[in-house]
C-alpha cells in the first residue's frame, strides 16, 4: 500500500436498511493512525464499520478501503482488516484456543501457523490458563479479550473495534484501552475505535470523527477540534471580578465561569483583546491570567451532537 | 503495569486462498467427534456394516465351500443372497440412522452461529457466504455418504475380493451407479432440509422438531390418503415411501410399492432440495450482505 493512499475514503455514502436510512451522505477520509468514531447509539457508527467490511451495500456514493473499491474488493479488504464486533460472541462448546485457531484458519493460515499465532495473541490479550476452558464459562471481560484476539490473529493493517469496552468493569475497561493503545502505538496498525463514551476515545485516539444521524459532524485531530478560539479568552483578575461581569452582561458578551476558576468571555469580532486590559484598568484591577480559550472535547461533543457526553452514555 | 506478558508481534506467514469451505468442514467434524451421541450413532452404523461383512463371509466363503457343514444351510436362506436387494436394503436401513445423525449434527449448524453472533466474525475473515454454505452442506453430505455409499462400495469391493472372478465383477459393476444414486438421493435432500430448518428457526431443538415433523407428516398424509381413497399412488407424498420407490427403480427391482413413474417421486425430492437450498442461501447471504 502506498503511503499516500488513505486507509478509508468515503464520499457521500448512503446506506439503507430497507426503509431506514442509516448513513446519509457520509463523507470522510481516514489516514493511518488511531481514529475514534464517536456518537450516540443509532448514529451510524456500526453501520459505517460494517460497510467497510462489505456487509452493507451503499445505495449511493463511494467507499474505498486501502484504495480498493467496496464492496467489489470485500474479500481482499477483509484480508487486511480485523474486526471486533459489538455483540457478545461465544462458541460455547469450544475453547478459546480452538475458536481463535479456527478463525485464523478461515483467514487462510496453516494449522501450525494458526495455533502458534493463537497462543501469541491470547498471551497478548491476557488469556492465560483459561484458554483451554470452554468459552461458555467465560466472563464478559474474557469474551471481549477473545474477540480482540481473533481480530488480531492475522495481524491486520486496519483494526475495527466496535464498542470494545462494553460490559467491562472499570479495571477491565482500563486494561482493554491499554491493549488497544499498545497495538496502535507500537505497530503500523490503523485502529478505528467506535464508542459512545468520550473518555474511551479521548484516551486512545489521536483523531476523532463525530457521527450523528448518519453523517460526520466533526472530523479532526484532538488538537484541531479543541483549537483556540479567535475571539474567546480565558482570564482571571486580581479583584473586582463582579464589576467586570456586570460590564459583560450590560454589553451582552457571553461569558461563563470555568471549573478551573477562570472566566471565559467571548468578545465581538470588532473588539481587540487589548480592550479587556483597558476594561480591567477602568475597574481598577489587574489581569493575572490571559490566554485565547481552547474548547474542551466535551463542549465540541455537545456542539456537534446536541447532548452532553454524560447524557449519551446514560441513554446507551 | 501492562497485563500482557509479551508485546504484540507481527505475522508474516502466507495465507491459503482456496477451498476455505474445507476449513469449515474440518471444524464441524472436529466439534462433532467430541460428542458422545455422534460417536454412538457412528458405532451403530458400523455394527450394521459388520453384520453385512459377516453376510458376505457366509455367502462368499462358507456357502461356496461344499465341504463346509454350514454351506447348505446358508444357501437355503434367500435373504442372505448377495444381490442388488442386499445393497438396496443396506442403504435403506442406514436411512433412519442418517436422518438421526443429520438431526444431531445439522439442526444447530446455522441457527447456533446466528444465536451466538459468530456470523459477523466469519464474514470479517476473507470468506464469502458461498464458502460458508458450501462448508456446511459438504459436512453433512460427507457424513451421510460415510454411512451409506462409502460402506456400500466397500462391501462391493469386499465381495469381489472374497469371491473373485469376472462374473462377480460384472455383476457388481452394475450396482455401483444405483448405490451412489440411492445414497445421494437420501443424503442431499435430507442434508439441505435440515440446514434449511436450521436457517429458518432460531434454535437447535426447533430445527430438529421441524425436520422430524415434515417427515412424519408426509408419511402419515401419504398413508392416510392412500387408504382413504384406496389409491396406493398417493403414497408418493410420503417421503420415506417415495424414497424407497426410487431405490426400487434404480436397482431395477420388481413389485414396486406403488405404480407411479420414477419422475414423480424424483420431482418431489428435487423440489425439496431446491426450496431448502434457496432458504439456506437466502439466510446465509443476508448474514454477509445486508438486504
Amino acid at each position: 500500500m502506498s503511503e499516500t493512499v488513505p486507509c478509508i475514503e468515503a464520499h457521500a455514502m448512503e446506506v439503507h436498511y430497507e426503509d431506514f436510512q442509516a448513513l446519509k451522505g457520509l463523507t470522510c477520509t481516514i489516514p493511518s493512525g488511531t481514529v475514534g468514531l464517536l456518537g450516540p447509539n443509532g448514529a451510524g457508527k456500526s453501520t459505517f464499520m460494517k460497510t467497510i467490511l462489505g456487509y452493507n451495500r451503499t445505495t449511493s456514493g463511494s467507499l474505498k478501503v486501502f484504495g480498493m473499491e467496496m464492496p467489489k474488493a470485500a474479500l481482499a479488504v477483509r484480508q487486511r482488516v480485523g474486526y471486533m464486533p459489538e455483540k457478545e460472541v461465544v462458541s460455547p462448546e469450544i475453547t478459546a484456543v480452538g475458536f481463535v485457531t479456527y478463525l485464523g484458519r478461515l483467514f487462510g493460515m496453516s494449522r501450525v501457523d494458526a495455533m502458534e499465532r493463537t497462543h501469541e495473541v491470547l498471551n497478548f490479550v491476557g488469556i492465560t490458563e483459561s484458554r483451554y476452558r470452554k468459552m461458555e464459562t467465560y466472563s464478559t471481560g474474557m469474551l471481549q479479550r477473545v474477540k480482540l484476539a481473533q481480530a488480531l490473529i492475522h495481524d491486520p493493517k486496519l483494526l475495527l473495534l466496535d464498542e470494545p469496552t462494553n460490559g467491562l468493569d472499570p479495571e477491565g475497561r482500563d486494561e482493554m484501552l491499554e491493549l488497544i493503545e499498545e497495538v496502535s502505538n507500537k505497530r503500523e496498525i490503523t485502529v478505528i475505535l467506535s464508542s459512545h463514551l468520550l473518555p474511551d476515545v479521548q484516551q486512545v485516539c489521536k483523531r476523532i470523527l463525530m457521527v450523528n444521524h448518519g453523517q460526520v459532524v466533526r472530523d479532526g485531530t484532538v488538537e484541531e477540534l479543541t483549537r483556540r478560539q479567535a475571539n474567546q479568552f480565558d482570564i482571571s483578575v486580581r479583584e473586582n471580578i463582579q464589576s467586570l461581569i456586570q460590564t459583560f452582561d450590560e454589553k451582552g458578551f457571553p461569558w461563563h465561569a470555568k471549573d478551573d476558576g477562570l472566566l471565559q468571555v467571548e468578545l465581538p469580532e470588532d473588539l481587540e483583546a487589548s480592550w479587556l486590559y483597558e476594561l480591567a484598568r477602568t475597574h481598577q484591577t489587574q489581569i493575572r491570567h490571559f490566554e485565547p480559550a481552547r474548547m474542551s472535547l466535551a463542549s465540541v461533543f455537545i456542539d456537534a451532537i446536541g447532548r452532553t457526553p454524560h447524557e449519551v452514555a446514560l441513554e446507551s | 503495569m501492562p497485563i500482557y506478558e509479551q508485546n504484540y508481534r507481527s505475522y508474516d506467514g502466507e495465507a491459503w486462498h482456496h477451498f476455505r469451505w474445507l476449513i469449515i468442514v474440518e471444524q464441524e467434524v472436529r466439534v462433532l467427534i467430541k460428542q458422545k451421541k455422534f460417536l454412538v450413532l457412528m458405532i451403530v452404523g458400523l455394527v450394521h456394516l459388520i453384520l453385512r461383512v459377516l453376510q458376505l463371509v457366509a455367502m462368499d466363503i462358507i456357502a461356496q465351500n461344499p465341504n463346509h457343514p454350514l454351506a447348505l444351510t446358508f444357501k437355503q436362506f434367500d435373504f442372505l443372497s448377495i444381490d442388488q436387494r442386499m445393497f438396496f436394503d443396506f442403504i435403506r436401513f442406514q436411512g433412519p440412522l442418517t436422518v438421526v445423525l443429520f438431526l444431531l449434527a445439522g439442526s444447530g449448524m446455522i441457527c447456533n452461529d446466528f444465536r451466538n453472533n459468530i456470523m459477523e466474525l466469519y464474514f470479517s475473515k476473507p470468506i464469502s457466504w458461498r464458502d460458508y454454505a458450501l462448508g456446511k452442506i459438504a459436512t453433512l453430505t460427507g457424513l451421510g455418504l460415510f454411512l451409506t455409499a462409502i460402506p456400500a462400495l466397500f462391501l462391493m469391493m469386499l465381495h469381489n475380493i472374497l469371491l473373485p472372478g469376472a462374473a462377480t465383477f460384472a455383476q457388481t459393476i452394475t450396482w455401483v451407479v444405483p448405490t451412489i444414486l440411492f445414497s445421494l438421493l437420501l443424503v442431499i435432500p435430507a442434508a439441505l432440509m435440515v440446514l434449511a430448518c436450521s436457517a429458518v428457526v432460531n434454535s437447535f431443538n426447533y430445527a430438529a422438531v421441524t425436520m422430524l415433523m415434515i417427515i412424519v407428516a408426509s408419511a402419515t398424509m401419504g398413508t392416510v390418503l392412500a387408504e382413504m381413497l384406496r389409491a396406493p399412488n398417493y403414497q408418493v407424498i410420503s417421503l420415506p415411501l417415495a424414497y424407497n420407490r426410487l431405490g426400487q427403480y434404480f436397482y431395477g427391482m420388481r413389485y414396486p410399492i406403488f405404480e407411479l413413474d420414477w419422475y414423480w417421486p424424483m420431482s418431489i425430492f428435487v423440489a425439496i432440495s431446491l426450496i431448502s437450498l434457496n432458504l439456506v442461501f437466502r439466510k446465509v447471504r443476508r448474514a454477509e450482505v445486508a438486504p
